[in-house]
């Protein structure tokens, strides 16, 4: 934990945006990070269950009938939403590198999070008839 | 030689040679290409099929048989091989810059990329062999 509360501290203390005086700087920062761990245990498990296929196709298909119970539909949900917001918060930081709305960053962490809320609305939309099928 | 403040954020020279150029570069390209890459693997795998799934013409949105079939062509193959190889080294290249702003990991910070790229690799080699199963 050492190492996370020394980087949470260089990064939370008193780290307010010039420009729109809050901290959702720090907030996109933090999360693009807390989305980015999440995904790479998750590609490491995902890689693991792609890998039954070696035992032949009904292990593979044992194993991905229940990975689209409603439950792992739901799951699969959050993981299109950390996705969402790791992207869309990736091309914020690709803006700033490039020079582009570095004093609208505040603005577009805003933009980040609600792109990442509708689209996983539209997403959670279609997946409805999977979540409620008997 | 005057120990280094822990407490301190890493100067930008010291930041400059434990970070490099190559590795930001390359952080940025392959977080590009697989906006692209995961959009596409996301949609084929989640909702292409769900239309099927939903009025009764298929029983699942993936199973070993549509997966195969997928790959039956060339483009997919290419999508999904290079989708493994650009997700472990996005992924892995993050791990690292996380790991940067531990002291014990930026002391050992050669060692450590040493060890994350066999990881890297080594878990290129298996997913490689899992995706093999619906090819050959």
């Amino acid at each position: 934990m050492a190492f996370s509360l020394r980087a949470l501290s260089l990064h939370a203390g008193n780290f307010q945006d010039r420009y729109s005086g809050t901290r959702s700087g720090w907030w996109a920062w933090f999360l693009q990070r807390l989305t980015g761990v999440a995904l790479v245990g998750y590609l490491f498990l995902h890689i693991a269950v792609i890998s039954t296929a070696r035992a032949g196709a009904d292990t593979f298909d044992t194993v991905l009938i229940i990975l689209q119970k409603p439950f792992f539909v739901v799951l699969d949900l959050f993981l299109i939403a950390a996705v969402l917001y790791h992207a869309l918060n990736g091309v914020r930081v690709l803006l700033f590198d490039a020079g582009i709305a570095i004093k609208q960053q505040a603005l577009l962490f805003w933009v980040c999070m609600l792109l990442t809320a509708v689209i996983t609305g539209v997403a959670g939309y279609f997946s409805l008839p999977l979540i409620f099928r008997e | 030689m005057k120990p280094r403040d822990m407490s301190a954020p890493l100067m930008s020279r010291q930041e400059k040679i434990i970070t490099g150029f190559w590795p930001w570069f390359l952080q940025r390209v392959s977080g590009f290409l697989l906006i692209f890459l995961v959009g596409v693997h996301i949609w084929m795998t989640h909702f292409s099929g769900l239309g099927d799934v939903v009025r009764g013409h298929q029983e699942e949105l993936v199973l070993f048989e549509i997966v195969k079939q997928r790959l039956a062509q060339g483009l997919f193959i290419f999508i999904d091989f290079s989708l493994l190889a650009l997700v472990l080294y996005h992924g892995l290249n993050g791990m690292r810059n996380i790991l940067l702003e531990w002291g014990p990991a930026a002391r050992h910070a050669a060692g450590m990329t040493a060890g994350l790229w066999l990881l890297g690799v080594g878990t290129f080699i298996y997913g490689a062999w899992a995706l093999l199963a619906f090819i050959l």
